[in-house]
């Protein structure tokens, strides 16, 4: 997995790529908290690239959200596909993640 | 079946899924499938590292055969404490973000995408067996 981040006005982009699994979902989740940790109150994770995620990713998708959600804050998913669609479908997560098909309408959502 | 012994420790994860793909490629999964399986048995084998033998450590042993074209069944045993993973019920799609806890997606993800799903106590060992795809 590779996560490389770009500070925008009102939100920090995080295109992640690759798989996420049990062994490195840790990773995803430590950047988002050092953006945190930095004032940062939306995260935009853009996931075209992204090819597979275990529960262990979703479990780091959901801290990071959790995290943000009382700063007024959002982890915001875009270009969400093939099987981390799938499994964000399975497991509703898709209902309870901002989710757009692309990273302007996301950006555009933003307060 | 083709068998294999590993350590049930997340460092082997990446070698269990190797070896069912060789599963997957003697029942002529479509490729399609072959990350959806790769998912199956990261949950299962994490499932076995977290709760078998911790805080000690121990082996889990992975066999497959091909059923028949298209479907393959793989078997997953421990001789770690009895546990059966598939008595948890499903998540509680009607919490919120901030309520709904980080764990129990896995299992259900296993019983979304397999077949056949069994648990079994038996000689000292925890069997779990299915068929994939569902």
């Amino acid at each position: 997995m590779q996560i490389q981040s770009s500070k925008l006005e009102k939100a920090v982009v995080l295109k992640v790529s690759g798989r996420m699994d049990a062994e490195n979902a840790h990773q995803f989740q430590a950047v988002c908290e050092q953006w945190i940790g930095k004032g940062e109150k939306h995260i935009l994770a853009e996931l075209s690239d992204l090819q597979y995620v275990s529960s262990m990713g979703l479990s780091s998708f959901m801290s990071v959200a959790k995290a943000l959600q009382p700063k007024s804050g959002s982890l915001i998913l875009c270009h969400l596909h093939g099987l981390p669609r799938q499994v964000f479908e399975l497991t509703r997560l898709i209902d309870v993640f901002p989710v757009f098909d692309t990273t302007e309408a996301a950006i555009a959502s933003l307060p | 079946m083709t068998s294999l012994t590993l350590p049930a420790h997340v460092n082997a994860l990446e070698d269990v899924c190797a070896f069912v793909r060789k599963g997957a490629e003697q029942a002529a999964l479509p490729p399609g499938e072959i990350d959806k399986l790769n998912l199956v048995m990261e949950e299962l084998f994490m499932n076995v590292a977290r709760h078998a033998y911790a805080p000690e450590r121990g082996d889990i042993e992975v066999a497959f055969a091909a059923e028949a074209p298209g479907k393959l069944r793989v078997e997953i045993s421990d001789a770690g404490r009895e546990f059966n993973p598939l008595v948890a019920g499903p998540p509680d799609f009607n919490l919120s973000l901030a309520e709904r806890p980080l764990g129990g997606m896995g299992i259900f993800l296993v019983k979304e995408m397999t077949g056949a799903l069994r648990y079994a106590r038996e000689d000292g060992r925890n069997r779990l067996s299915f068929v994939f795809p569902a």
